[in-house]
């Protein structure tokens, strides 16, 4: 009696695993497909990355200016002095 | 002289016990695997040092403060257990007293009194051994297989399997291995082989999952006293995966079918990868909140990883975190592997049981890849479905290296890691399934 009830107990376990898992990972195949779909649709225009550069190099070039003025600047000084 | 004769019965060499002696070989050789033969090195050296450790006589570095009172035996102490128990020890020899006590606190099931008498062995000055708090402090309370869960998740790269969605059906397919050995199991103790209740019996399986992490989480929630053997069986045979599968996939497959060339996968967008460890998250929450802990702490990796606002928690969970906990996981199974729990027939029915599993695993994830490329238009090499057993990256690398046997062109490995990762998932909800139904 108590062998055939652990033989019942694994069969429904393993019923009840294959069926969870499945099921589980078939919602998570549809959920991932329609959230590409969804994410693929909506952001057409390519995100993210690319206005980060621009900004990274004006800022590089205000620098620039910045330094070239000081530079000027001490050369206009020393010129004077002499 | 009397002197002498003490020293020499303190020593290890008087007190060591033939199990112990024995447990201590198989130690030395799980050591000589992981340095010499590299088997997942990172965990069976810590686990092989845990276990010589845990074997040492007499130093008791794997009992707790209770158990190291009852293995000294002071006749003080245990009278106060006798007269806590109601027992009397008539006192005419050592052995004589342990007849009439251990069997009594062993069938003891009462647990305010046992706490009772685990506060008079600490109060009697004995302390937990170092691999006894690792334990507690890294399996009992779940953390440790969590934390390293994090970092597998912070090391995930789910591309692939986004760009594919469907490989998730082969990390679905390959979790029956898992179950078939739950039958086994359960079948083998139906025939009187061994005794395994259906805990056990789980927790064994959970070793077709070919994912340590998973594995030890689930022995140490459904049958703690089997981790050791657990652990070693998992981790043995995840370093075995290059020998287990190929002969499988071989017989399981035509030329033809190795040598079928998939198309290129299409590129995945940074949105994509952010919000699918969300979306993983919230179909967990809402189906299965007992896969809550291993998936959740997975999510948050990989969502630190894909984020990448946070490169510095993301580098911790899978560099520096990851190998601390790995030290201290390792000698904690370490301490598992003493004679009384691991020199049992139990344990070769979970080596031989182990193998099955992932035998059983490698073949229905075979299986289900080839019916999926009867069934679809898009190719699919029915060599990656092995990869839904997870041990990532290995079963990936397998399909791909047996891929290029048939067509040297042919590049599986990409392809591979999606249902590679699936099977991580799969197995994480096969966990969860088993946790919920048995505890």
């Amino acid at each position: 009696m108590h062998t055939t009830n652990l033989m019942t107990e694994g069969f429904n376990l393993m019923l009840m695993g294959m069926g969870f898992v499945f099921t589980f990972l078939t919602l998570l195949v549809i959920a991932t497909t329609l959230m590409s779909k969804t994410i693929l649709r909506f952001s057409k225009p390519e995100p993210v990355a690319k206005p980060v550069k621009p900004a990274a190099s004006t800022k590089t070039q205000g620098k620039n200016t910045e330094l070239i003025a000081a530079i000027s600047a001490a050369i206009h000084l020393h010129r004077q002095r002499k | 002289m009397d002197k002498i004769l003490l020293l020499w019965e303190g020593s290890g060499l008087y007190n060591l016990s033939l199990p112990q002696f024995v447990m201590i070989v198989i130690c030395l050789s799980l050591l000589y695997l992981a340095i010499v033969k590299k088997f997942e090195p990172l965990l069976l050296l810590p686990i092989g040092f845990g276990g010589l450790l845990a074997n040492i006589p007499e130093a008791g570095l794997a009992l707790s403060a209770f158990e190291q009172s009852l293995a000294v035996f002071d006749p003080a102490v245990m009278q106060t257990y006798a007269d806590k128990l109601g027992l009397v020890l008539d006192g005419a020899s050592k052995a004589a007293n342990k007849e009439i006590l251990l069997p009594a606190i062993k069938s003891l099931e009462d647990p305010v009194i046992l706490q009772e008498l685990k506060t008079m062995a600490t109060a009697a000055g004995y302390t937990d051994g170092m691999l006894n708090t690792f334990y507690q402090i890294t399996i009992a309370s779940g953390a440790a297989p969590l934390i390293i869960f994090m970092g597998v998740g912070a090391m995930t790269d789910f591309g692939p399997l986004l760009a594919n969605p469907r490989t998730l059906f082969l990390g679905a397919a390959a979790q029956f291995g898992i179950f078939a050995t739950v039958l086994g199991a359960v079948g083998l103790s139906s025939l009187g082989i061994v005794d395994f209740n259906i805990n056990q019996a789980a927790a064994i399986g959970i070793i077709g999952g070919a994912d340590g992490p998973t594995a030890i989480y689930v022995a140490s929630i459904l049958a703690p006293e089997l981790l050791g053997a657990i652990a070693v069986a998992a981790y043995s045979y995840m370093a075995l995966v290059p020998l287990i599968q190929p002969p499988i996939m071989r017989v399981l497959t035509t030329k033809a079918e190795r040598a079928i060339v998939m198309s290129q996968l299409r590129p995945v967008t940074k949105r994509e990868k952010i919000i699918f460890p969300i979306a993983v998250l919230v179909l967990v929450a809402l189906f299965l909140p007992s896969a809550a802990p291993l998936l959740g702490m997975f999510c948050l990796g990989n969502l630190m990883r894909e984020s990448g606002v946070v490169d510095r928690l993301s580098d911790t969970a899978q560099n520096a975190l990851i190998n601390i906990t790995t030290i201290f996981l390792g000698l904690a199974v370490g301490s598992k592997l003493v004679a009384h729990l691991f020199l049992t027939i139990e344990t070769l029915g979970i080596l031989a049981l182990g193998i099955v599993a992932f035998g059983i695993g490698t073949a229905t994830g075979v299986l289900m890849a080839k019916l999926m490329n009867k069934m679809s238009k898009m190719p699919i090499n029915p060599l990656i479905g092995s990869a839904g057993v997870s041990a990532v990256p290995m079963a990936a690398r397998v399909s791909n290296k047996v891929g290029l046997e048939a067509n040297p062109q042919n590049f599986l490995l990409m392809h591979a890691m999606g249902p590679n990762v699936a099977g991580v998932i799969g197995s994480a909800v096969a966990a969860g399934v088993m946790i919920m139904y048995l505890s």
